[in-house]
């Protein structure tokens, strides 16, 4: 643990252990996402299906590196993962991103957007939690949120819901969290 | 539709096997089958056998969560 960090931390307000909480929950949101995600977009098949494979898998290795980026932090504020996986899995912050019973592109496409809209709750609470005391954690919420809100746009593009405003990731995968994974 | 106390709802807390209800602008919804409120709490932050009208306001979703849950009863007025 990084003692003054957390005494910093402490200090500025912020209930450093619902925030420990708040950051192991989502870390087990990613790395569930992360599996969930990898029988979605195997799914994803047909005329249809195949363009959103590739954007199904950029969100799903930028959920991954949204994990591999969070688990140094909760270690520097004194918490730690659960040893039990199947523990880990039940306490995620979102409800499982499961296959839907009837797995057409759209049905898929719903469970997509419903989990990163549930991403877009949390790192929006982190950040408020943390903004102006908690300066690494907000920058590292911040970071995901930015990543977790062009994954929502992207999907409710094809949902019908409007243009997402932006391109695809073009051969780099997670430009805001990036830095954190150096 | 049975009408529940402050203190009768406290009992539902979702903790060792009891349900986990929490109270809503006067409705009382039973979320003990939810993924996200296991053990009545919810987030690190809400614990279930409470009224959280006011919580509910600083949370990052509306009511639109709250409704899909069955109503088991209404919250005494006083
Ligand atoms: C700061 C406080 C809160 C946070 C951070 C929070 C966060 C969340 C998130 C991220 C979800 C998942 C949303 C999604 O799937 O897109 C959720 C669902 C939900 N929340 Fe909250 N929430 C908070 C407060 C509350 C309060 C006060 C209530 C009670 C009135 C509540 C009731 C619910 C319910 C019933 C669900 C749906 C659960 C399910 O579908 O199984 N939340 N919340």
């Amino acid at each position: 643990m990084a003692k003054v960090t957390r005494e910093m931390v402490e200090r500025s307000g912020v209930d450093v252990d619902v925030l420990l909480e708040l950051l192991i929950k989502n870390a087990a949101a990613e790395l569930t996402t992360y599996y969930y995600y990898t029988i979605l977009r195997t799914n994803l098949i047909g005329l249809k299906g195949e363009g959103l494979k590739e954007i199904a898998e950029v969100a799903r290795i930028e959920d991954r590196n949204h994990f591999e980026a969070l688990v140094p932090r909760i270690y520097e504020l004194g918490g730690k993962l659960p040893d039990d996986m199947k523990e880990f899995h039940d306490m995620s912050a979102c409800p499982p991103a499961r296959l839907p019973e009837n797995p057409t592109v759209e049905e898929i496409l719903k469970v997509l957007v419903e989990a990163e809209r549930c991403a877009v709750r949390e790192y929006t609470q982190i950040c408020n939690m943390t903004a102006g005391k908690d300066h690494r954690t907000y920058d590292l919420a911040l970071a995901i949120l930015n990543e977790e809100i062009e994954h929502e746009s992207w999907f409710s593009e094809f949902l019908g819901e409007g243009p997402s405003g932006h391109f695809m990731r073009r051969g780099e995968t997670s430009p805001f969290v990036s830095k954190f994974l150096k | 539709m049975k009408i529940f106390s402050k203190d009768e709802l406290k009992y539902f807390d979702g903790k060792e096997g009891r349900p986990a209800y929490v109270a809503y602008k006067g409705r009382v919804y039973n979320v003990t089958n939810s993924f996200l409120w296991k053990g009545g709490k919810h987030m690190a932050l809400h614990v279930a056998g409470c009224d959280l009208t006011e919580e509910l306001k600083k949370a990052p979703h509306g009511d639109e969560f709250i409704k899909r849950f069955p109503v088991v009863g209404v919250l005494e007025c006083k």
